[in-house]
């Protein structure tokens, strides 16, 4: 059963000069159409995979799915719901955030680094109301961070007392803080070393078997999605040109495009 | 951390070496920081009590510094004014004034400038052009022609039995309304970086609205460009404060601040009695370059971008 669908998933991004710019030189208006009808869909505890070069609208898609960013055209279903639509209520959209939360790609911005990390992990916690008292919201941190492999004296520390991976488990344990059943993967280790990175990404791997995970992962690095994922989707200047499970894709590549990417990582078939 | 960790790490830290390096940044700290004591306790230090005027001894009237009177053989350090008012003791209080309204004032433009600078930066669109071409339109105009248009106002709006009691206030208001922008602008920077960052997009996704992530995301990682400011503001308001009481349009002759002693002295400078000029002009002009090289200093070491 498809968990999430997306359906002709359109976004354009408006480059036009201001208006006044425009009414003495005559230019026209410039639409860059990042996302260009796509479609798939993500089954229940699986993992989607979108690989793409940079600039191939990888990020805009993953902001529509998570709802920072509305679709110019097209929608997204979400367990049966349609997400982007105007008409749900506070309430419904409150308990639709706390289902699908993020990993972000940069290890330093994507933690204010005026919060202990304890602060951070507690925020979600508190804004969904999911734990009421103090002694029951710093357990609940103790065992988030226990659950990314931190200790529970890391609770106090700030964000750059750590390194690059740890920031990314925290980012983790924050995106799990909220128990949420989709967490999106936008490049979560592309800013880590090579020996970092598997670490990572073997703790997405157990988290999504312990606690049935979806994901939408996001990589323009072929290596990284072979390992992950059990459904890739190729995008290429905003459209989705090919569509396949790993060894299907990585055997018998339809699109020139894809073969193009195959043929770009060295040595793939040591990997 | 407990209070005697973070002064053990403050002590420590870089910003401390270089600080006890900088000849400048400390000799201005310690002016800055005996002025202040003086008048903090001033009531303790001054012989008399300059604001009292049953303690004024008219015969003492223009009684020269270190020379005993030739009525009442009082001897004043710093001399007399035209009252019989120990100079050195209505400097006292005198700085006093002068310090509350430069801290009030700098407080004022500092959370209105954080206020419209944090909403500007972050909602962006016709806001952030309204705010900021009102602060370009008002940058054209020299700040203290703004305090003393808005004292105007102040003065045509109040009832005249207020006028007198509430000058301290008006001379606040004006100076905090005429130095609002610098804080703004830096401030409506800074947030148009950090909007971008992704931990304000994680925020978002948790359904915190616009206030609660500029005041506890956003704010607290744009302040560290505000002390800086407040710092060299602070001079600027103090510079402000004396020029329009110098004017005549600050604090009251009863209640002088330094600008109003300056104002009195001048009366008197070609007569002679130089020193009811001269001793609150360099009080004023210790305090306000004092402040302006600590500021300098401070501005280089936070954030060299600023220059
Ligand atoms: N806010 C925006 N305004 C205008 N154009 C944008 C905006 N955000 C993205 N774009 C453009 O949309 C296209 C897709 O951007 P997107 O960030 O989705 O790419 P990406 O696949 O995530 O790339 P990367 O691997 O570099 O992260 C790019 O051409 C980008 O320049
Ligand atoms: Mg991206």
């Amino acid at each position: 059963m498809s968990f999430i669908i997306a359906n002709h998933l359109t976004r354009q991004y408006d480059l036009s000069d201001p208006w006044i710019v425009r009414m003495l030189t005559s230019n026209k208006r410039k639409q860059l159409t990042a996302v260009d009808d796509v479609s798939f869909s993500i089954d229940k505890g699986t993992t989607y995979a979108l690989v793409g070069e940079s600039g191939s609208g990888k990020s805009t898609i993953a902001k529509m799915v998570v709802g920072l960013l509305a679709p110019s055209a097209g929608a997204i279903t979400f367990d049966g719901k349609m997400i982007n639509d105007e008409t749900i209520s506070k309430a419904d959209r409150q308990r639709l955030r706390r289902r699908i939360q993020m990993v972000f790609q940069s290890p330093y911005a994507s933690l204010n680094p005026r919060w202990a990390v304890g602060d951070i992990l507690k925020e979600p916690i508190r804004a969904f109301g999911l734990f009421d008292s103090r002694a029951d919201q710093d357990k609940r941190v103790n065992e988030l961070l226990d659950q990314v492999g931190l200790s529970a004296r890391d609770a106090n520390k700030y964000p750059h007392e750590f390194s690059g991976g740890q920031r990314q488990r925290i980012s983790i344990a924050r995106a799990l803080s909220s128990q949420p059943d989709v967490i999106i993967c936008d490049e979560p280790t592309s800013a880590l070393d090579v020996s970092v990175q598997a670490q990572v990404l073997n703790l997405l791997k157990t988290l999504q078997k312990e606690f049935s995970l979806t994901y939408l992962f996001i990589s323009h690095d072929l290596a990284v999605v072979s390992t992950m994922a059990n459904k890739i989707g190729v995008l290429n200047e905003g459209k989705l040109v090919e569509e396949a499970v790993p060894s299907q894709l990585f055997a018998k590549p339809e699109n020139p495009y894809t073969k193009m990417l195959i043929d770009a990582v060295p040595d793939f078939g040591k990997v | 951390m407990s209070g005697n960790a973070m002064i053990r790490r403050f002590l420590k830290s870089d910003f401390f070496y270089d600080f006890t390096h900088a000849p400048i940044a400390v000799v201005s700290f310690v002016v800055i920081m005996v002025i202040v004591t003086c008048a903090i306790f001033a009531g303790f230090i001054a012989p008399t009590n300059p604001f009292d005027p049953s303690s004024l001894e008219l015969m003492n009237g223009f009684t020269p510094p270190m020379q005993p009177n030739a009525f009442t053989g009082d001897v004043f350090l710093m001399g007399a004014d035209d009252q019989g008012r120990d100079l050195f003791s209505a400097i006292l209080y005198g700085l006093r004034i002068s310090l509350f309204v430069g801290v009030m004032a700098v407080i004022l433009a500092m959370v209105l400038g954080i206020l419209l600078g944090l909403t500007a930066g972050y909602v962006g669109g016709w806001l952030d052009n309204l705010i900021m071409r009102f602060a370009d339109i008002q940058m054209t105009f020299p700040s203290i022609l703004i305090a003393m248009l808005i004292h105007g106002v102040a003065r045509g709006i109040l009832p005249p039995e207020l006028r007198y009691e509430m000058s301290i206030t008006v001379l606040i208001v004006a100076i905090g309304l005429s130095e609002w922008v610098p804080f703004a602008r830096t401030v409506r920077g800074s947030t148009m970086v950090e909007k971008e960052k992704e931990y304000v997009a994680a925020a978002q996704l948790i359904g915190l609205n616009r206030w609660q992530i500029m005041v506890r995301h956003i704010l607290p990682n744009v302040l560290s460009p505000v002390l800086v400011i407040a710092t060299i503001t602070f001079a600027l308001a103090i510079i402000a404060e004396a020029t329009l009481s110098f004017l005549g349009v600050g604090a009251p002759r009863t209640e002088p601040s330094l600008g109003t002693l300056i104002r009195i002295g001048q009366d008197f400078l070609f007569s002679g009695e130089w020193w009811i000029l001269l001793f609150p002009a360099l009080t004023l002009l210790a305090l306000a370059l004092a402040v302006n090289l600590f500021g300098d200093w401070l501005r280089d070491k936070l954030n060299p971008r600023l220059k």
